[in-house]
């Protein structure tokens, strides 16, 4: 406002005559009428400098392009991240009332332990147990004789509800005092199984659905967004632990009572006034107390002194450890700024040359009464129309991305849904950033163009006075920085990319196409132990009737799956009682008869597994050791990698390996099978027994039947499933070409990920050296015009002006491949994942060579448009300037 | 756009007319204006300082009135304070506006000299 300095002067006037005449209320008047009025009015004058700010785009529509495309590349991405990341990092779980009181445990626990967990009323004013991905196969009784889906729950405590402290929508939530052992099975369904699957059906309560085959009634609906606690495995069923065994086979061998099954998740709502650190210190000492008592707990080595509790605040989308959630939220808030930097420093050196450019109808407006500070605002109300279009079209990018993400499944047996709803709240971020970025970009353009010295500025033809160019200074280190920046992406995108493509190809000894995978899980088609073993003894010579069958093998993962390291466990190989023993992480992997046969994969030594194997030898409660010396020992057979590691060169074959519960005898040895991440693990294969029968793994068992080529089995493969049992549910079926292909869409995933971030970085660059350029040729007009006329040629103008970017493109180049090969050093440090993808993509001479080409075409390109501007220069015009 | 015909001013807000009948008598800076209605309306018109400056920018942006460059003498002037006059179509808007408030006075008169 342009009275600024007098209202307040008047008001200092006044202020006297006011409290006198008025009192306490005519001094409120007095602030509030100076508090509404001022900011209205500086409003209504934006408006006028928006409207200012447009025509002044539209004028130059080539800038305007540019500076909407970079900053909503920025934008973008930015408010990508912050949808995705995070809002899955900070999120609270949907219609929990106790969100932010909710903690768990890190690693699941026994239901025993739980129940001494509940009984710390000082600590937790409650504690629930849960099972999370539990599959149900699910029968709807209105569609009479559909087969079974197959839909993921969660297995919980009747107090789980009032834990979380979700109430119902419909019906009743359960609850410790409705639901108890023996009662007739009961579920409640979550409002999305609700909509999706049951239509909204308002008389939803009572009805009565067959969840593995066994009657259970819907009591009631959770509220809209309730999927269940760790939601990023979203549940759509959540049945009591009190259910029946045959209704959930997990709840199978009396789990609740046994007090080494560790296989509920906790969930504590901690009682008022406690803190999570005091909480976890109290419940380590129980846990140490309960490990005391429990004589199957896990011989702890010294290094596991520290805690034995971990808790995570539970109480968002993921449960996140307290230092990894700082460091996340450091990483996300560095990376945004770090993209928001980049895009806003690209558009400030752009306005520095066009500031440049303007210089005469600044000095005009200045010459002739403006204030500096009108003409700042004016210049910063450009740069936030600028970024409010930018803003849109980032909204529009980010839209696109969490479209193209919700269209992208992770291969997971269980669901696994991101959050990625791009909601108000993203909207809200992209205004602030908006704003922020806008004012951010061209404030210092903006006070450098019009700190001017008239005179030279408003004389004809404008002998620049431009600030100083300086080689060192802070735009050229910027330009610098931004090209070695890009660079790395670039290089280190590549090496990602070649790599992963070389080391996810798996080879098959076989055309892929020609065997089909199927799961059936008929322990949740109401299968006892025994009958579901004996069915899978008869699926192999079942199958084989079926014509151009080839192989038939069952296992308990697909072949070629990508196993988690987390899930290695410590195994221990002694050749002879006193000789020392050699421990290693190993992944287990059950499989059945005639497996490696299907695979075409010769054994290296002994022999694989046959059907005596899974028979007889197993007990229904091995794992629980009440064979604490199995008179005959367990077959298993170990890949290469195992077998060097344990034995080293000499023979495995007959030798003893242990885990921490009995000892197993290994008859074969098979070469290491790449599982497309290209990691030599360790692996040990342990033959089906009846425990795996009797509860398949959440995507169930996976039958495998070879055929030969050019031939189509499959409905030939249903046609004798369903003559063994015709009510059977398979699901997953597919070729082990679609398994293979879908089990490296993360991968792919990833690098169309880091191509775009590449690709982003390069097209800020290019923006950012074009800014550079039309700033230097701005600057040497005259110097041009002087040249020309002495008999300078066009080319020679023209290398003249690339020269400095040539420079500068050059120091970007030299420091990106340094800062690649360092920064690939670390990440293979960081995770093993990337270890054999960057080791292949870093010899890559196409990448070395080609990357910097393509970077610095690019960049020159980006250089040349506004240095061909000095070489049209006319001579004359330009020399007739004082 | 610019209105240069007085009657379309009219009827005047009352604040402009307040502000306008300040400055019918000469120069006058923010703080005398603000004083003059003050005691011109035995204190029941008050322009708070934002109202006043906000209301004074759009006199200026109507061409109503304009600062004026001729000062007081030294002894009197404070240097800060800026003086503002009615401009030619200032003037006859106020007295287009005075005669059509004069008119509705007289309108009123003969009503109530009927009524009684």
């Amino acid at each position: 406002m342009a009275y600024g300095a007098e209202v307040v002067q008047l008001g200092e006037d006044v202020v006297g005559d006011i409290a006198q005449r008025h009192g306490a209320i005519g001094l409120i008047r007095l602030v509030a009428d100076i508090a509404v009025r001022v900011p209205l009015e500086y409003l209504s004058e934006m408006r006028r400098d928006m409207r200012y700010a447009m025509r002044a785009l539209i004028k130059s529509p080539g800038f305007a392009l540019v500076g909407i495309i970079s900053m909503g590349l920025g934008m973008g991405l930015t408010t990508n991240l912050f949808s995705s990341k995070w809002q899955s990092i900070f999120r609270e779980l949907p219609a929990a009332a106790n969100a932010e009181r909710l903690v768990m445990p890190e690693k699941p626990v026994s239901y025993y332990s739980i129940e001494q967990y509940r009984d710390q009323k000082s600590l937790f004013s409650g504690v629930a147990a849960f099972q999370t991905g539990v599959p149900f196969n699910v029968t709807f009784q209105d569609n009479g004789n559909d087969k079974p889906q197959r839909v993921f729950g969660q297995l919980v405590s009747a107090d789980y509800f009032s834990v979380l402290g979700v109430p119902s929508q419909i019906g009743r939530v359960l609850g410790a005092e409705l639901d108890k052992s023996g009662d007739a099975p009961v579920v409640v369904i979550s409002d999305r199984f609700w909509r999706n699957r049951l239509n909204s059906s308002p008389d939803v309560v009572g009805q009565t659905l067959r969840l593995n085959g066994q009657p259970a009634t819907i009591v009631g609906v959770t509220p809209k967004g309730f999927n269940g606690a760790l939601s990023i495995n979203p549940a759509e069923l959540f049945v009591p632990v009190t259910a029946p065994p045959a209704l959930a086979p997990e709840l199978a061998n009396d789990v609740l009572h046994q007090r080494n099954a560790r296989e509920f998740f906790a969930m504590m709502c901690l009682a008022p006034h406690v803190a999570l650190e005091s909480a976890e210190a109290a419940l380590d000492a129980i846990t140490r107390r309960l490990d005391e008592q429990d004589r199957f707990a896990p011989v702890r080595s010294d290094k596991d002194n520290g805690r034995r509790v971990t808790l995570l605040s539970a109480g968002t989308m993921v449960p996140l450890p307290r230092n990894v959630k700082s460091a996340l939220i450091g990483f996300f808030v560095v990376l945004m700024g770090l993209i928001m930097t980049i895009a806003c420093m690209n558009l400030a050196n752009m306005l520095l040359a066009r500031g440049a450019n303007r210089r005469k109808e600044l000095a005009v407006r200045l010459s002739i009464g403006a204030s500096r500070f009108r003409l700042v605002r004016q210049m910063i109300s450009e740069g936030i129309l600028l970024s409010l279009l930018g803003g849109v079209a980032g909204f529009a990018l980010a839209y696109g991305l969490s479209i193209l993400r919700s269209k992208f499944t992770l291969p997971t047996a269980v669901p696994v849904e991101p959050e990625s709803t791009l909601d108000w709240h993203a909207a809200i971020f992209v205004f602030a950033l908006a704003i922020v970025g806008g004012v951010g970009f061209s404030l210092v353009p903006a006070l450098r163009a019009t700190k001017a010295d008239l005179a030279p500025a408003l004389k004809e033809g404008s002998a620049l006075q431009l600030p100083g160019y300086r080689r060192f200074g802070l735009r050229n280190l910027l330009i610098v920085v931004q090209v070695a920046v890009s660079l790395m992406l670039l290089l280190i995108t590549g090496f990602l990319v070649m790599g992963f493509n070389v080391v996810s190809s798996v080879q098959t000894k076989f055309d892929p196409h020609t065997m089909y995978l199927l799961s059936i899980d008929p322990a949740r088609d109401g299968y006892a132990p025994d009958k579901a073993q004996a069915l899978f003894e008869r699926i192999p010579d079942q199958l084989k009737t079926a014509g151009t069958v080839r192989s038939v093998a069952l296992a308990a993962q697909a072949p070629f799956s990508l196993e988690d390291e987390d899930e290695a466990k410590q195994w221990t190989a002694q050749e002879s009682p006193g000789a020392p023993a050699v421990q290693q992480p190993v992944i287990r992997e059950w499989v059945g008869a005639g497996y490696f046969a299907a695979l075409s994969e010769p054994l290296l030594a002994g022999r694989e597994f046959v059907e005596l194997d899974q028979r007889d030898l197993d007990h229904p409660r091995l794992d629980q050791r009440n064979q604490p010396d199995g008179s005959k020992s367990l077959p298993v057979v170990l890949n290469e990698s195992a077998a060097r590691g344990f034995f080293g060169n000499g023979s495995a074959i007959g030798k003893p390996v242990r885990d921490d519960q009995r000892s197993y005898e290994v008859v074969g040895v098979v070469g290491d099978l790449k599982n497309g991440v290209g990691i030599s693990q360790s692996l040990i294969y342990l033959p089906l027994t009846q425990r795996n029968f009797a509860r398949p793994p959440a995507d169930g068992m996976t039958i495998m039947v070879r055929s030969d080529v050019g031939t189509d089995v499959l409905s030939a493969i249903r046609h004798q499933i369903a003559v063994l049992d015709p009510n059977l549910n398979i699901f997953n079926v597919r070729t082990l070409s679609d398994h293979l292909e879908l089990s490296r869409s993360f991968q792919r995933f990833a690098i169309t990920t880091y191509s775009g971030i590449g690709l982003f970085g390069l097209v800020l660059a290019a923006i950012g050296l074009a800014g550079v350029t039309g700033y230097a040729v701005a600057l040497r007009r005259k110097e041009i015009g002087i040249r020309m006329a002495l008999g300078a040629r066009k080319g020679q103008v023209l290398l003249l002006m690339l020269r400095e970017a040539t420079a500068l493109v050059s120091a970007g180049t030299v420091l990106g491949f340094l800062g690649a090969f360092a920064l690939a050093k670390i990440l293979s440090r960081l995770t093993s994942i990337f270890v054999d993808a960057l080791k292949v993509g870093t010899d890559d001479p196409r990448l070395l060579i080609g990357a910097p080409l393509l970077l610095a075409a690019l960049a020159l390109l980006a250089c040349y448009v506004p240095a061909r501007r000095a070489a049209k220069i006319d001579p004359m015009n330009a020399l007739r300037q004082e | 756009m610019k209105k240069t015909d007085p009657q379309e001013f009219i009827p005047l807000k009352t604040q402009w007319f307040h502000i306008m009948l300040s400055l019918a008598g000469g120069e006058q800076h923010g703080y005398g204006i603000m004083q003059e209605v003050l005691t011109r309306t035995e204190g029941k018109v008050r322009l708070w300082p934002a109202t006043l400056y906000g209301t004074i920018k759009r006199l200026i942006e109507a061409e109503l009135i304009e600062e004026s460059d001729v000062r007081p003498a030294p002894e009197l002037d404070d240097a800060r304070r800026r003086y503002y006059r009615l401009t030619p179509l200032g003037k006859r808007a106020l007295s287009a506006e005075c005669e059509r408030l004069q008119e509705l006075v007289r309108i009123i008169q003969k009503q109530v000299m009927v009524t009684q």
